[in-house]
This record gives C-alpha cells, structure tokens and sequence, in this order.
C-alpha cells in the first residue's frame, strides 16, 4: 500500500473540548462562518447522554476523493508522496462542485475570496517535519496522524454511527468508539 | 507518558527548512499559494515570543507567539512544558484574535450617563483629569480617601497586576473588597487539616492507583490535567468521579457517582466509617503523624453509617463500601478536590471530611497521593507593584485589614489600615457602607457585572456610585454600568510573569507587539494616573510616575525563585518555562504539618476557635427555597466571562442554553430547544433549553458566560449572595455559596 497519512479519532480520549477546532483557526484565521474542523456531538441514540461523546472531523483525505473528481479545473490534487487532498485556492473558480459533492461537508465557500477551501491535512507543515495544528493541540491525544500503510490496526473502525459510509470513497479517517462509564445514579 | 513526538524524521525536517523560502502561511486569503504547494513552514520566518496565560484557569498555560511584522500570527503551547505539552485549550487558541478583536476598547471613553451607551472618545490626559480631581475632592471633603473603592479579581494573574492595588496604596487608605468568590472554603478547610493549602505536581497523579475526582470538570476546566488521569487509568487505576452533573470528565472515568447536591460531607464520612469498620486505616500515618484520629473515630462511630450515608446523598450502600474499600486498599490512591463542591454553606466542612477521608488511608505526602486541591508554593514573587507607601500624612481606617489569599505582604505597622468589605456581597457593601460612603469605584482585572452575586441589587449599588472607572478589554456589562472606561493590553502586549495554582511551571510573559490602539498595561496607567495626581496636588501619590514595564517585572524575581526553579536569572525563561525543583512531587512528604501541633490535625482547635467543629462533622445544606436546584459552573468556551464574547468562539458556541432533565421539562410541558424563562427570588433569565439526563431531574444548569454583542444572558439574575461556611481566616472574607441556589421554570 502506498503512503496514506490520516486522522486518527479516538472518541474514547476524546472530550469534546473543541481545541482543535480552534486550533486550527489560530493557524489559518479563516474568515467568519468558514470552519475547516468541527467537533461534533453524538447524538443520544449513538452515544446515550447527550453532547458527552464527539466525533472531531476535518477532510478525510479520502483515496478516491469526490472534490477532487467533479472539480472542472483540477484545483485539487492529491500528493502523490501522502495521499494528502490539496485544494489549490489560486485555481478554484468557487463554481462549488466540490461543496456539494462531498458527503462529509469539508469544502467549505469562502464569502471573501468567492472561492472553495478546506482542511489540506497542514502539508506544509507536515513537510517541514511538524504535526498538524489540530494533532499538535489535542490535549488528550485524541486526535493523532497517521499512515494506512504502516498502521496497525487493533479497534479502529472506518465508518463509525453517525458517520455517512462512503466506500466509494474511501475516506481515510479512522476512529476509536467511546466508552460510557458505570453509572450509580440517585 | 507518551509525549507528543513528531512522527517525521529531523532529516527531513531540515531539508524543509532549507527549501522553505516564501511565506509559509497566509492567513485569510490563498490558502496554498504558488503552483502546487505551499511554502514549506519555517520557525526562521517569525519571531517568538514567550506568553503565558493569566486568566485564573488551573492550566497557567505556557504559550509559544508567533509574530511577523508586528503582528500575532499563531500561538501554540510551549513544547518545553510537559504540562502544556505543546497545546492550549480552546481558550487559548483563541488568544490570536484577542489583541485584534474589532470588539475592544481602543481608547479611553467617558459615558454620558450610565448604560445608555453614549460614549466619546476623550484622550487619556482627559480621563485622568476626571479622575484625579474626582478623588482629591473626595479626599478633601471626606478627610480620607476610603470613599474610593477598589474591586479587582482574577482577571490577570499576571504579577506585574498587583499594581492595581499598589496604585491604590500610593494614594493613600481605601476601601478594599477582599475574599475570592472561588475558593475560600476549601481553604480554609486544609489550612485547618494540614496548615496550608498544598496539593501534589498534576503529573504525578500518572502514578495513582486509585483516582477520584469530586466536584471537579477538568475535562473542561483543565483539559492538560486529563492526559494524567487518562494515563493513569492506562496503567490501570479506577477513575471514579463524583459530580452531581454527568459532565464531560464523568463520561470518562470508569465509574460516575450522582450524589444529591451537597451531600459530599456525609458520602466521605460514610466511607471513613466503613473504612474503619473494615480495619483499613493507617495506623502508622494517624498515629504518628495525625491529631486526634481517635475523636474522629469515636465520631464516625457514634454519629455515622454508610446506611445514613446512602440515605444522604443517594448512593447505594453497596456502591459506598465498594469505592471506600478499593479506595483504602489501593496504594497510592488520590482525590481531587474540585473547587465546584466548596462552593455551598457546608462547603468547607465537606472538604475537611474528604481530607480526613484521604489522611486516614496514609495518603496525604504520598507521590501519586494527595487531597489535590491547589496551592502557592510558587508564588514567592517580591510583589514589588503591589507594596508601595501611602502619601505622608494619608488617613485611614483604624483596625486591622482582612487580607486576599494573594496577598504575599507581611504585616503593617502603620496605626491606620485600608478598609475591607467582602467581595462576595459587593452591592450589599456598596449599599451597606457609611462613614465614609464608597463613592467612587475602581475595576480592573474583574467583571463584577458577570461574576458578582444578585446582579439586580448590583445595579441599584452602582448607582449609588458617584463614579465608576473600568479598567477593561471589552464594552462588557460592569463598563455599561461605568462612567468611565479605560483601555488596558492584553497578554501579547506587556511584560509580566506567571505561575499556577495548580503545577509547578513557572512562564515569563513577553511584550510580543506593541500595545494597540491607545492601550496601556494597568502598572502604565497607575504610573499615568500618579502624574496626573502630582501635577493637581503635589505628593499626593507615591506611585512613580515614569515606569517600564520590563524593568517592573524584573523587579519581581528574587534568589529564591531562581533557586526553586533553578534559572540563573528571567531571561533563562525566553528559552522557555522552567519547573520548580521539588524534593518530591507529593506535597507534605516530609509529614511536617503547618499546623499549630505539626501534625494533621483530624481535631483541629482552630478551627473550633473560628466557629465551626473541630472535628471534620457533618453539617446539612442550605434549605431549599426554590423548585429546582440550580448549577452555574463554568463552560468549556470561557474563563468566567471571559472568552465567550470573542467572533471566532461564536463559531463554537453560537448561544447559551438551560439543561434540564426531560421528566422535568415533561412535567412543565417544556420541549427540547423551547424557549424558557428560569426565575428565583433573585430576578429571572431566559434562554433556550436543552433536555438532558446529564443533569439530575430536580436540577437546571445554566453555564456563567458573558457571549457580548447584545446578548444578554447572565446567570447572576439568579444567584444571591449566600456565604459559605468558611473563607473568612485565610482569603479575607468567607466564601459564597454559588451552587446553593435555587429557581423555577416555565415556557417563555
Ligand atoms: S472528505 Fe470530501 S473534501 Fe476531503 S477528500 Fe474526501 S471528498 Fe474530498
Ligand atoms: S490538519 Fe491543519 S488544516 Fe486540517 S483541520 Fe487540522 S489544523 Fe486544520
Ligand atoms: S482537541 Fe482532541 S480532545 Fe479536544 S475535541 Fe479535538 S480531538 Fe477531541
């Protein structure tokens, strides 16, 4: 298999705290309304107490990438050397195909530049030997990077509940499931 | 631990950087620029700065600034702390937009009328002159000048902040309000079991056994800390949590226990018995090292059973012994305290029994051990902002002065003192003081508009008030209620130094930019104001006049903190932030006790002298006079109201809810997402809701926040001023009972 680097999720250590997401605003200051991460709550049929357990979700990064197919002006490629989806902004036409195409809602339109932009995993600074800004904030290491190709697998599953299964697809985020504690209630 | 180790190669690293030549990053606009790439991220293309976080969160984050042309780019956690470890929280994260927030105050502005929102901009030497002539006039008329009021909290905890009230000093008496709405209780409560308040290094609770975190969100409130517990329960400790909400950190533990609210005293007694019965108690650490275990045993004995216990709070017998056994039993085995469960009229006697609980099984100076409940070991700064003289011949109160728990200053010798009045019932001391009258307040560091209690009466105090002068970053509501407001800098924007209550990393906070717009650090404008006093009246403030602030927080370093730290001098701190060298991670390893007898002191006579028992006894909660109970702890998105009103945490937390339990709701005819209307004897709040099991059916939860730009929602409306049992020996003045509240609800 060739070199597929993603997001690991491990619902179990995560709390939900949103620092990724913001995280990643610090990083980019994308403008307002525009949100690359998001944390999003189970809901109480998955996980049965409400906003306890999330899933925090980014660009998956996927093998066979919907975006990158239905763009008319190849503003998308996927690096060969990762696998990592990049959206390259200065070609973008913002006709926003790939808005709609994606099941998992990562394009998102930009008001301002009248473009499409989304999560391109920090390549930059993945290149320079750094984590994602999002992994390097997880505070619980809930959120980590890491290759398909060389990952072990153990309890991840792909398409958790509440996640749509793309198969087609093929997203590469992976995901640990969350645990409910013993609960001696009055 | 795992640390947060790159998975790339350093090779690679450098090969990146030799290649990266543009910019890295633009923020807002072209994401990726050029062909195919982006510009491989380069350290090199910024400069950094070392900031810190004041904001009274447990964490005192250490912060890594990235700044080009002036301007803050990106923050990250220091990777030189391990507590930090590379991260913030969402909190802090957020500090990037804070400097260039289009939201701050930019310049000093005079309101023609309170809260009718008629500000102008008026220059600074304008707004000192109003000022100055305001208290030298009350000085005259009043022969003193305890008609000015301070009020200053915890907004900053930077140090070089003491100046707020060193200014206050140079100006001679005033009227201070003292005590601490968070903590007091549980203060005092370990000042009397153990001598002072001192809990072990966060990190070593890696080493626990056994965890139980009681009446403590670190999931929220300390998200760094949960990486402990989390690695602990890794290695294979139980992590019990005791809450009466199912918050984020229960959903995390293995096992979560949902006592009746402030019933926390009986639950740890109740255990303390089964322990005993079960022959499980240290007898080496209470004999040898504990005062009065025997009373404490008879106690238990004649006045408790885990039946009683479960009756109490609504834990099941089986569930009690169970926890008390595993708990006695596993070594080292630990609790952490959370503020949270102080904050009642029981409070402080609730952690007195939780400590005997922990001290009875051997581990209070026990590594991975401990009652964690905060400290201030590493606060031995010189405090030289904050001790400064009054002006010859300055006229104050007669009596002794109740002191903060931050106060570090030794005793006075001066025949007068400043006058005190308990912070938690600010509008009833505004109200309530004569001989002076309190004519004119000062706030800084604080947002009694969003943190003081019975926010109604607060208005009416206000408006009492001559003049009111706020010291803010933002139009909040305390600056509505102001005549005057006065635009300070954020962390980015001055020098000062930081350290927790919490671990034991201490952070310098450098100038990363200029101030913007017409901002000032509070020591600046003290050195402003004491100009401006001079030039109306000669001598009249000590304050000097021209300060820098880089020079000023240098002042507050002395051996003694080089020597705990081990730095040879401040700047070793640009390299990153340093940790106090401990002789060992546990506090009071040694079993020497602060107390009057050196020992732990399960009986303390103290404690008796001040008016409670002496004995860790269980004491009932405040009645009920409401339907509901209600809970107002802190969320996830804010520092008290700090936070919440930024744009870019909107984006996160759009509005504030109610939770409350769906049986409940049900019964009111209340849905999901209604619109509600939560009222007391207080005053009343509207909201949507949102129907939860989190919380117990007999309880609504509303998180404190302050979310700006015309919103409204405050969850003082319906808070009073109840105090709670203890606070007044260590922080001044006692504490309050923020979670014994009470309310109803219905459709709005
Ligand atoms: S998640 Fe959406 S945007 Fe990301 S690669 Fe897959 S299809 Fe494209
Ligand atoms: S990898 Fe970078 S761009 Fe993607 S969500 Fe994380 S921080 Fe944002
Ligand atoms: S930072 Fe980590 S723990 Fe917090 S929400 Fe994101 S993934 Fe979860």
């Amino acid at each position: 298999m060739k070199k597929q680097y993603a997001f690991l999720v491990d619902t179990e250590r995560c709390i939900g705290c949103f620092t990724c997401a913001m995280a990643c605003r610090n990083y980019y200051h994308q403008v307002e309304g525009v949100v690359w991460r998001q944390v999003y709550p189970l809901s109480e049929e998955i996980y049965p107490h409400r906003e306890r357990a999330f899933l925090s979700l980014a660009c998956n990064h996927c093998e066979n990438p919907a975006c990158l197919n239905v763009c008319p002006v190849e503003a998308y490629t996927k690096r060969e050397e990762d696998g990592v989806v990049v959206h390259h902004q200065e070609k973008c036409i913002g006709c926003g195909n790939c808005i709609r195409s994606c099941p998992y809602g990562a394009p998102k339109y930009n008001p301002v530049e009248k473009r499409a932009e989304k999560c391109s995993l920090c390549h930059e600074r993945l290149d320079a030997g750094l984590n994602p800004a999002c992994v390097q904030a997880c505070p619980t290491d809930a959120l980590q990077l890491i290759d398909l190709a060389e990952f072990e697998r153990t309890n991840e599953v792909q398409y958790p509940a509440g996640y749509p299964r793309m198969e087609e697809l093929n997203p590469s985020t992976r995901f640990v499931l969350p645990k409910t504690p013993k609960m001696v209630r009055r | 631990m795992t640390a947060k180790k790159c998975t790339f190669s350093r090779r690679r690293f450098l090969q990146g950087a030799a290649a990266a030549g543009a910019a890295a990053m633009l923020p807002c606009s072209l994401l990726v620029p050029g062909k195919a790439e982006a510009a491989v991220f380069s350290e090199g293309d910024y400069q950094t700065f070392r900031n810190a976080c004041p904001r009274n969160c447990y964490d005192t984050c250490s912060i890594k600034t990235y700044v080009r042309d002036g301007v803050v780019r990106f923050i990250e956690g220091a990777p030189e702390s391990t507590f930090t470890d590379g991260g913030l929280c969402v909190k802090g994260y957020a500090y990037t937009r804070r400097p260039y927030s289009p939201d701050r105050v930019k310049y000093p502005m005079v309101q023609d009328g309170r809260r009718s929102g008629k500000w102008r901009r008026v220059s600074w030497d304008e707004a000192l002159d109003m000022i100055a002539k305001k208290m030298l006039k009350l000085k005259e008329e009043d022969g003193s000048l305890l008609g000015l009021g301070m009020t200053k909290y915890s907004g900053n905890f930077g140090i070089t902040n003491y100046g707020v009230e060193g200014m206050m000093s140079s100006l001679g008496y005033t009227t201070r309000f003292v005590g601490t709405p968070c903590w007091p209780a549980g203060i005092d409560a370990q000042n009397y079991d153990m001598g002072n308040m001192w809990c072990n290094d966060p990190e070593d609770m890696v080493k626990a056994k056994y965890v139980i975190v009681w009446g403590a969100n670190p999931a929220w409130c300390s998200v760094h800390s949960m990486k402990y517990i989390m690695e602990a329960k890794r290695r294979g400790a139980k992590v019990v949590v005791v809450d009466p909400v199912f918050t984020q950190t229960a959903a995390k533990g293995d096992v979560y226990w949902q006592p009746k609210t402030a019933s926390d005293g009986a639950l740890a007694l109740g255990m303390a018995r089964h322990i005993l019965d079960k022959g499980l108690v240290d007898e080496d650490f209470v004999r040898n090292y504990g005062l009065g275990f025997d009373e404490f045993a008879d106690y238990l004995r004649n006045n408790v059973t885990v039946e009683w216990a479960a009756e109490q709070s609504g834990i099941p017998v089986k569930d009690i012994m169970e926890v008390a056994e595993e708990f006695a039993t596993a070594d080292p085995a630990t609790i952490w305290i959370g503020y949270g469960m102080q904050r009642h009229t029981n409070g402080g006697a609730s952690v007195r029994s939780i400590d005997a609980l922990v001290a009875m099984t051997g581990n209070v100076g026990k590594e991975g051990g401990g009652a964690r409940y905060g400290h201030l070991q590493t606060w031995g700064f010189n405090y030289h902002a904050l001790i400064q003289k009054q002006p010859e011949g300055s006229k104050g109160f007669v009596g002794g002065a109740a002191k903060g728990e931050f106060d570090f200053t030794s005793g006075s010798g001066a025949s007068y003192t400043d006058r005190t009045v308990n912070i938690n019932k600010t509008a009833q001391a505004i109200l309530d003081t004569t001989d002076p009258d309190i004519r004119m307040l000062w706030v800084s560091c604080k947002n009694p508009f969003a943190q003081d209690f019975d926010r109604p009466k607060l208005e009416k105090a206000f408006d009492k008030l001559e003049m009111v002068v706020t010291v803010d970053q933002f139009f909040n509501e305390t600056v509505a209620n102001s005549d005057i407001v006065l635009p300070v800098t954020t962390l980015f924007e001055e020098w000062t130094v930081n350290v927790s209550y919490w671990h034991y990393w201490l952070s310098v906070n450098e100038q990363a930019i200029k101030p913007m717009f017409e901002t000032k650090s509070n020591i600046e404008i003290a050195a402003a104001l004491s100009k401006k006093m001079n030039e109306l009246a000669p001598g009249s403030c000590t304050f000097p006049q021209e300060i820098d602030t880089k020079e000023w927080m240098e002042k507050e370093f002395n051996q003694s903190i080089y020597d705990m730290f081990a730095i040879n001098d401040w700047t070793d701190l640009r390299n990153g932030p340093a940790k106090a060298r401990l002789k060992s991670s546990a506090a009071w390893s040694d079993h020497k006790f602060a107390t009057p007898s050196g020992k732990y002191e399960f009986k303390s006579e103290l404690c008796a002298q001040n008016g409670h028992k002496a004995l860790p006894e269980f004491k009932a909660g405040r009645e009920r006079y409401d339907k509901f109970r209600l809970l107002t702890p802190h969320t996830k998105f804010g520092l008290h109201s700090q936070f919440v009103n930024l744009d870019w945490m909107h984006e996160y937390d759009k509005e504030p809810y109610i939770y409350m339990h769906p049986k409940a709701a049900a019964e009111k005819g209340i849905g999901d997402l209604d619109m509600v209307r939560v009222f007391n004897k207080v005053g009343e709040q509207k909201a949507r809701v949102k129907l939860t099991d989190n919380v117990a059916e007999d309880c609504l939860l509303m998180y404190e926040a302050w979310f700006g730009r015309g919103n409204a929602y405050n969850v003082q409306n319906l808070v009073d001023d109840e105090s709670a049992d203890m606070g007044a020996f260590k922080a001044g003045a006692p504490g309050v009972a923020i979670h014994d509240q009470f309310a109803n609800v219905e459709r709005a």
